[in-house]
């Protein structure tokens, strides 16, 4: 099992120069994680397959892009990750927001030693600027970033217009930057 | 300081996610061309990713890897584009579909899908940006999502005429392909800029009455729709998007 962000780094580079073996033990290291974070969006197992897929094929043909500078490599993965499974949500569907997914869910226990890998400072101030957020707009925030909801979405969740969550999206944006550069 | 705000913003929901398809599509080619848009966003990206701890790893099926490793064999390893994607013009407004053609070609015998084509599209946004003088001639691909692109669509912001030809796009029956514009100061909703009646040939179109600098960085759509265009002055069947990229002079 991998222990850090400059193994992944290491491996990364690697696959830059065509390792398939380095490509093989990235895989298994990281593949839970994005899985995890493409499933939660999607909530389909099969678009998840697909989507995971493609991921990696960026990956691979992309690993020479990655800038240690501006992101860590789990950042710059699960970056891709999302963006692919954002697009995938915002062209196929029209707002399917089922109750099942629950609000609770944000707070989920289970952790990988990946995500560790992330935790820290940084996580823990984001937490606090979130939860520092009036009423429900911590919630609002997560539910965009973690479960790919849209603004519509988000405005059946609450039971407001789209307008409304617009300008609670942007308030709430702002609250946090300056929170977190504070 | 208004619009520094309004990239900030405007980078700050692109992570977050809550952007449209459309306005997710404007700002990926925007970064290309504003550093510092792309910078608001990797900055973005740093502040919120801590949030995926969150997120609960799930195994992937065991046949997955296999079938990623199948898709990156052979000679597919081609992400950069820096053998030239020229999709460029040689007379100011016609588009060098022959080239185009043998690059599809290519991309077809590479076989590695959707991912790859997109990569190749986005290197060709980063490969111009940096090495190609400023144009007045611009292009957007329109492809659907995993196939290869269905239209070219030239513009020269000068004459603001477009040049719509098909690639891989065919008539479909009892149906008609319309082309949409939406941007910032143009229309907040989908335009219609009118029918492509003839899918087999070229099609050309004027825009006077649009500011080329808001033509630049508009988003384009083809959908399909009924005979006669969509009933509702909306797209209303399957589309394609596209944005401009410079082209070659």
């Amino acid at each position: 099992m991998l222990a850090s962000s400059s193994d992944i780094s290491r491996l990364l580079d690697r696959v830059a120069g065509g390792d398939r073996q380095a490509f093989a033990d990235l895989y298994e290291a990281t593949a839970p994680k994005l899985y995890g974070i493409i499933l939660r969006i999607l909530r389909r197992r099969d678009e998840t397959d697909e989507v995971v897929q493609d991921v990696y094929v960026k990956i691979w043909q992309r690993a020479g892009d990655f800038d240690p500078a501006r992101a860590s490599p789990i950042t710059w993965m699960a970056t891709i990750a999302r963006n692919r499974a954002l697009d995938e949500v915002r062209r196929a569907r029209v707002a399917t927001v089922s109750d099942d997914i629950a609000l609770e869910r944000a707070a989920d226990p289970a952790r990988s030693a990946l995500g560790d890998l992330e935790a820290g400072e940084d996580r823990r101030r984001l937490e606090i600027c979130l939860d520092a957020l009036e009423g429900e707009r911590g919630s609002l925030v997560r539910l965009a970033y973690l479960d790919g909801l849209s603004r519509q979405d988000l405005a059946d969740r609450f039971g407001q217009p789209v307008g409304t969550i617009k300008t609670w999206l942007h308030r709430s944006l702002k609250q946090l930057r300056d929170c977190l550069t504070a | 300081m208004r619009e520094r705000e309004d990239i900030e913003l405007t980078a700050a929901e692109y992570v977050l996610g809550t952007l449209t398809r459309e306005e997710r599509v404007a700002v990926e080619a925007r970064r290309t061309r504003e550093p510092a848009l792309d910078a608001a966003i990797a900055v973005w990206e740093r502040h919120l990713s801590p949030m995926l701890d969150d997120v609960a790893p799930v195994a992937p099926p065991p046949d997955l890897f296999p079938a990623i490793e199948a898709a990156i064999a052979g000679p597919a390893r081609e992400g950069g584009g820096q053998d030239g994607a020229r999709v460029g013009t040689r007379d100011g407004t016609v588009t060098d579909l022959a080239r185009m053609r043998r690059r599809l070609g290519r991309w077809r015998a590479a076989a590695v899908g959707a991912a790859a084509i997109a990569a190749c599209l986005a290197g060709v946004l980063v490969v111009r940006e940096v090495i190609l003088p400023p144009s007045r001639t611009f292009v957007a691909v329109f492809h659907d999502g995993d196939t290869q692109p269905r239209f070219l669509l030239s513009v020269d912001l000068e004459s603001r005429e477009l040049t719509i030809r098909p690639v891989t796009a065919e008539p479909v029956a009892d149906k008609t392909y319309q082309l949409w514009i939406v941007g910032e100061g143009i229309s907040p909703i989908p335009r219609s800029l009118g029918l492509l009646e003839d899918v087999s040939g070229t099609t050309r179109k004027r825009l006077d009455q649009v500011d080329p600098a808001l033509l630049r960085n508009a988003t384009f759509g083809i959908s399909l729709e009924p005979p006669g265009g969509s009933p509702t002055g909306q797209p209303t069947g399957p589309a394609l998007h596209g944005t401009l990229i410079p082209a070659e002079d």
